[in-house]
């Protein structure tokens, strides 16, 4: 079949749409932003949305169907010296896979908005930037440089930021707000010098040009590099020990922890990896200790999320978990099986965030998932909608999670480093648990809920429909497996397995299937018959209190660096800068005014007093006057006085 | 328009002996008007500007003192011109957002005049006395401003303002004149003039002397760490619009000084002392940051914010590559419309509540929403998000310096997260959270005139973000020249080695 | 009694007794009119100075500058003493300190 999307459209004109409509949608609502709630503006700029969501899926095609990569240079942004730095936007393979799954995402999320932000006051805000974290997503993305990924890199930070603290008046989501940006900034410095890095070793920052001379680079230089940008990544992605402010991050409005905080902008990481391949290919020790963080954050992260009480954190964690996965893929060589993993987990981890966000507003906003049981009577829809969205998450064939989590599980064994497959292996187990664990206690079980005097409800229809797509997506995107490989493969190395897994690969699957399936049975089983599987004894287990607390580190955090950073901010104004530095000038300055206190009686005009000082100035002339004349001799007899 | 500088030097300081034969009401327009057609004056020696053309334009000459060689001696480059628009431009701002109910309203105005041709002076001027001249007389107006329409304690900040600059400009003074003597001897005439001075390539010693003679002087000016202190207590009991023009351009006197004179004129001293330049710079950027976020008053915060961003900027000019100091540049530019926009803002606050105290407030974004979209929008360029102004500066400052120092330029790159800590928390406690006290209940959003001071700005902040080329570009030019000089003077190896080799037909300017 | 011979060393050592002696006098003295005299003893001193100095060089020079400043300090001494007298009937006392109109 052939199909030329040029036959309508432009493809350039396609690129332009799809980048800017959000950032139109944006300031659209951002016009209305301290108006009452209009829902005209949720509407349309959904609809600015979903037209971005075309103009992507125009790409797509375009590309699909063989059409050549689409490069745009827009204008010129900075140049200075030999630096020259261009509005640059590319669609290429990669760019145009995240594209899709950005704008789908979105869309969906901004049509559920209308619905779960319709009492909120701050609707038309909510709708401004939400568009406005697509156009920096899609930026961040498109852009065909390293500084005009980190545009987007900040704009998302920026969004996320707004997004977070978005009920600015409580205190604790501001909190979390600024807690996110920092941490962010804290990693974007690491991007920062590896940005310097790439223009100082090869004179430019456009990808195709570094790519192009990164080779000839000496090898600790690549290193740096690529140590660099992925602290850069490390931060987006939330990684260890840069992660505590995603699961803080949850105190925004459940649809922007689905977009922002599953979905898109901590995949951001992941897609810096793969669009840097060329860079990371170079250095298999940067890749390992990459995959190696990448496993334990995935354990790390699921461990936490076993014993979690907050419906919203848990997921978070989760997130965290299976973003782990992704790095493992990414730092063993396989970019696609990276990339695929993004994919499939964007869509079951958005769904499986609006489900958590239906059951937040029948709940009247309450988290714990103790509170809840028994859920399914009244809100079906979204508990079969999670239920597929865990069911994907866990990795159950033939759900989407299936097909790209048994592949970074493959590329380990394969690649031999049996460890990070064992710890993946585990988490796996794991992440079937709580996610059943969650499932049960919200969904299952009695209704816990009416002695907290709650009413649930379903959300509204429109909502349940607007996750649809994502629920088809969550069940059948795994079996496009082939056909993606083919397509992104087509820029980005493809991943051959070695002769040997051919032969063992039935029975990982079934080893990895087999652990997710008993996850599973135990969290059904254990919450079935004994409501809940952390009895009140365990509860006071030393194991228990380390995951309940995330292992202290955000207390530790808040000791080492937050307090004394604070108390050090303090001791250097009011002790150096007041005490020393400032005192030292009005000392110089009190020192001479003292002087002039202290000799003004010499000018007195006392004639006894000045013949007095007269005689001082005399004798001190005189005497120096004999030494000047006489220094020689007074010297030589000082010598000879030593020499005696 | 020959003598187009000229005009636009003295334009506002005889339009401001003319406004006392104006009466109260009507001053404000008066003083309005003289500062737009300064500022489009301005607007049109841009537009004249060619930035092709190597070396300085719009260059008058006249004979002060002729037996020593002081001229009036005025011309401009693509460095000093966009200080010039900044300086026109800010001070129209500044008029703009005086209350009209200040009192000793036509004083303050008129003194704003003096201050702008001072200002002006010191960007044009090329000959050192003629400099020094406007340098120092630029003290005068704002000791004015700040010890009459200051705070409590207005008397005490405006003598620590006048004294400690002006010690430190005395000590440049003498350089200058050690340097003249210098020329004297070398060529046997007395010149003062910059353009001469260029051509005189000194030995390491006489450098080394003259630099830190004209450092001092700069660098209190700047104000560099430790010679900051003055800055907080005049920023503090500053009347609004004191600080503005205090922060948006009487600080870049110094680093401006540094691009025209230090570099050009020592670049072996440069080269010399860059590396206790540049820990004194990061010590700036991170331990004045550090400062600001123990603050209290917002207001003391914005002046301690502008002393860790100066530390960029002094940094980016040591970078002695084009990108750094093109950044360096870019960013005074750009620090100067935050930082006066951030005054503003403070001043928009203190007027309402007479209080500049943080902990005051709380919740103001639900009762002053464009206030704090503003104040937003200027939080994040202070903090150098990208496509807002703050970014390109600060960007070129730390990439040009990575050349010299990875190490250096790691440790002064930690200004993105001690900038973003300050700042953020500031605007959470202003801003975030329940309104807590009933005072801050009835706030009124902005008014006409401050929307008309505050947009502009705003604008300016998201235009040059996205599209600086036109300022870039002109100022990219006059740094090569300047860097290309500096490299021809070089006499020790170890400066030709770090200065770049920038392929310019110099011979072009002397002809 | 064995014969002593006056030497210079003698005579300048009694200049500088007489000049310190001087000195001492302007130094501490508060009455006018003692300062005079401390004035006067001071110029002595140096005139035993000149004279002794004189004989000892053979050179006429010294005494005669001697005479000199013998024919200053009386004309000195006549319209200070006439300065002194005003004063004292102005403000009836001759006290250094009462000359001060300075606050410094």
């Amino acid at each position: 079949m052939s199909f030329n999307i040029n036959e309508f459209i432009d493809t350039k004109t396609l690129l332009y749409v799809a980048l800017f409509s959000p950032l139109v949608s944006s300031l659209f609502a951002g016009i209305y932003g301290a108006s009452p709630k209009k829902i005209n503006v949720g509407v349309i700029s959904s609809l600015l949305i979903f037209l971005s969501f075309l103009a992507s899926v125009g790409l797509f095609l375009h590309l699909y169907f063989g059409g050549s990569v689409v490069n745009v240079m827009m204008m010129d942004w900075i140049s200075a010296g030999d630096l020259k730095v261009p509005f640059g936007f590319v669609a290429d393979h990669v760019s145009v896979t995240m594209m899709l799954v950005v704008t789908l995402v979105s869309t969906v999320v901004h049509f559920y908005s209308i619905g779960y932000m319709e009492k909120d006051k701050g609707f038309n805000r909510f709708f401004s930037y939400l568009s406005a974290f697509v156009f920096s997503m899609m930026f961040l993305v498109m852009s065909d440089n390293f500084l005009g990924l980190f545009i987007g890199w900040e704009g998302v930070g920026l969004c996320s930021w707004l997004l977070i603290g978005f009920w600015y008046e409580k205190e604790s989501a501001t909190w979390a707000a600024n807690e996110a940006f920092i941490m962010n900034r804290i990693a974007d410095l690491g991007m920062l010098i590896g940005i310097f890095m790439i223009y100082w070793t090869m004179g430019t920052l456009q990808y195709d040009e570094v790519f192009a001379k990164i080779s000839s680079v000496p090898v600790d230089v690549v290193t740096m590099i690529a140590i660099f940008l992925f602290i850069g990544a490390m931060g987006k992605s939330a990684q260890f020990p840069l992660h505590t402010w995603l699961a803080d991050a949850m105190e925004g409005p459940t649809p922007v922890s689905a977009l922002i905080h599953a979905a898109t902008m901590v995949t951001a990481g992941v897609y810096l990896v793969i669009r840097a391949n060329e860079i990371f290919s170079l250095v298999p020790e940067v890749g390992f200790f990459i995959a190696s963080l990448g496993a334990f954050v995935a354990l790390f992260a699921a461990t936490m999320a076993l014993v979690n009480r907050d419906i919203k954190r848990v997921i978070a964690y989760s997130t965290l978990s299976q973003l782990g996965y992704m790095f493992v893929a990414g730092g063993l060589g396989a970019y696609w099986i990276a990339l695929f993993h993004l994919v499939t987990h964007a869509f079951f981890k958005a769904l499986l965030f609006l489900g958590a966000g239906n059951v937040m507003h029948a709940m009247e906003d309450e988290l714990n998932i103790m509170k809840m049981g028994g859920l399914r009577k009244v809100m079906l829809g979204t508990a079969i909608l999670m239920l597929i969205a865990s069911v994907a998450l866990s990795g159950i064939y033939p759900f989407a999670g299936f097909f790209s989590k048994d592949k970074i599980l493959e590329v380990a064994f394969d690649t031999q480093h049996y460890i990070l497959w064992g710890t993946l292996w585990l988490t796996a187990g794991l992440t079937a648990f709580y996610s059943f664990r969650v499932v049960m206690l919200v969904f299952f079980g009695s209704s816990r809920y009416k002695d907290f005097g709650i009413h649930p409800h379903e959300a509204h229809g429109f909502m349940l429909w607007a996750m649809t797509p994502l629920a088809v997506l969550a069940i059948v995107a795994g079996l496009f497996e082939h056909q993606f490989v083919e397509f992104v493969t087509k820029i980005l190395p493809a991943y051959s397995f070695s002769e040997q897994i051919h032969e063992t690969i039935g029975q990982l699957v079934i080893v990895t299937t087999s652990i997710a399936v008993t996850g599973i049975v135990i969290a059904v089983f254990s919450n079935m018959f004994r409501e809940g599987l952390f009895s009140n004894a365990f509860r006071g287990n030393f194991f228990y209190k380390l995951l309940d607390n995330q292992y202290y580190i955000p207390k530790i955090y808040d000791e080492v660096f937050s307090k004394p950073y604070r108390e050090l901010s303090e001791l250097f104004w009011k002790s150096i800068d007041l005490k020393i530095v400032d005192a030292t000038v009005d000392g110089i300055g009190k020192c001479l005014l003292s002087t002039g206190e202290n000799t003004r009686e010499m000018q007195s005009g006392n004639l006894s007093l000045m013949l007095r000082w007269m005689t001082i100035g005399l004798t001190i002339l005189l005497l120096s006057a004999i030494g000047y004349t006489y220094a020689d001799s007074i010297l030589t007899l000082l010598q000879q006085g030593v020499a005696h | 328009m020959d003598h187009i500088l000229s005009i636009l030097i003295f334009f506002p300081a005889i339009a401001g002996l003319l406004g006392f034969l104006i009466d109260r009401q009507s001053i404000k327009p008066y003083v309005i008007a003289v500062a737009s057609m300064e500022f489009i004056l301005s607007l049109y020696l841009w537009f004249l500007f060619d930035s092709n053309q190597i070396g300085m334009q719009f260059v008058e000459q006249g004979n002060l003192i002729s037996a020593f060689g002081v001229q009036y001696l005025i011309g401009l480059d693509g460095i000093s011109l966009f200080l010039v628009v900044l300086s026109t431009f800010m001070t129209l701002i500044g008029v703009i957002s005086v209350a009209d109910d200040t009192d000793d309203l036509r004083e303050l105005l008129l003194t704003l005049l003096f201050l702008e041709m001072t200002m002006v002076g010191v960007f044009v001027a090329l000959d050192a006395i003629l400099f020094y001249l406007f340098w120092e007389l630029s003290l005068v107006p704002m000791l004015y401003i700040i010890g009459a329409w200051g705070g409590e304690k207005r008397i005490y900040a405006s003598i620590k303002f006048f004294l400690y600059t002006f010690s430190g400009s005395l000590i440049m003074l003498v350089g200058m004149l050690y340097m003249a003597y210098l020329y004297y001897q070398a060529s046997g005439t007395w010149s003062f003039s910059l353009l001469e001075w260029y051509r005189l390539q000194l030995p390491l010693d006489y450098q080394l002397w003259l630099f830190s003679a004209f450092f001092i002087g700069l660098a209190v000016k700047v104000p560099m760490f430790p010679f900051h202190t003055w800055l907080p207590y005049a920023h503090g009991q500053a009347p609004t619009v004191g600080s503005v023009i205090l922060a948006a351009i009487l600080l870049k006197m110094g680093a401006y000084g540094f691009i025209r004179f230090s570099l050009p004129l020592y670049p072996d001293a440069t080269v010399y002392f860059l590396t206790p330049i540049a820990i004194l710079s990061i010590i700036m950027i991170i331990y004045t940051a550090m400062v600001a976020y123990a603050q209290k008053d917002i207001k003391q915060l914005v002046a301690y914010s502008s002393i860790s961003h100066m530390g960029v900027v002094i940094l980016g000019t040591f970078a002695l590559n084009p990108e750094g100091i093109t950044g360096s540049i870019f960013l005074m530019i750009s620090h100067g419309i935050v930082s006066g926009a951030l005054f503003l803002l403070v001043g928009v606050i203190y007027d309402r509540r007479h209080t500049k105290m943080m902990d005051q407030f709380g919740g103001l974004a639900s009762v002053m929403p464009r206030y704090a979209l503003i104040f937003g929008i200027m939080a994040m360029a202070s903090v150098g998000l990208p496509l807002t102004i703050g970014f390109v500066g600060e960007f070129l400052s730390l990439a040009g310096f990575y050349k010299y120092s990875h190490i250096m330029t790691i440790l002064a790159t930690s200004a993105v997260v001690v900038g973003a800590i300050y700042m953020l928390s500031a605007y959470k406690k202003a801003f975030f959270g329940k309104i807590t006290n009933p005072e801050n209940s009835k706030l009124q959003d902005l008014n006409v005139r401050e929307y008309f001071s505050l947009v502009p700005l705003a604008i300016l902040v998201v235009v040059l973000g996205v599209y600086p080329k036109p300022i870039l570009e002109p100022i990219d030019n006059s740094v090569k020249t300047v860097i290309s000089l500096m490299h021809q003077k070089a006499v020790t190896e170890e400066a030709k080695k770090i200065i770049p080799n920038i392929k310019m037909n110099l011979g072009e300017e002397e002809k | 009694m064995g014969s002593m011979i006056i030497s210079l060393e003698h005579y300048l050592l009694l200049s500088s007794i007489l000049f310190f002696i001087g000195l001492y006098g302007v130094i501490v003295r508060k009455n006018l009119l003692m300062l005079f005299f401390a004035t006067e003893i001071m110029l002595n001193a140096v005139n035993v100075g000149l004279v002794a100095i004189s004989n000892y060089y053979g050179d006429l020079t010294g005494q005669m500058f001697a005479f000199f400043i013998i024919a200053i300090a009386a004309s000195e001494v006549a319209i200070g003493l006439g300065l002194l007298v005003i004063w004292f009937k102005r403000h009836n006392t001759v006290d250094l300190d009462s000359l001060q109109s300075m606050k410094g």
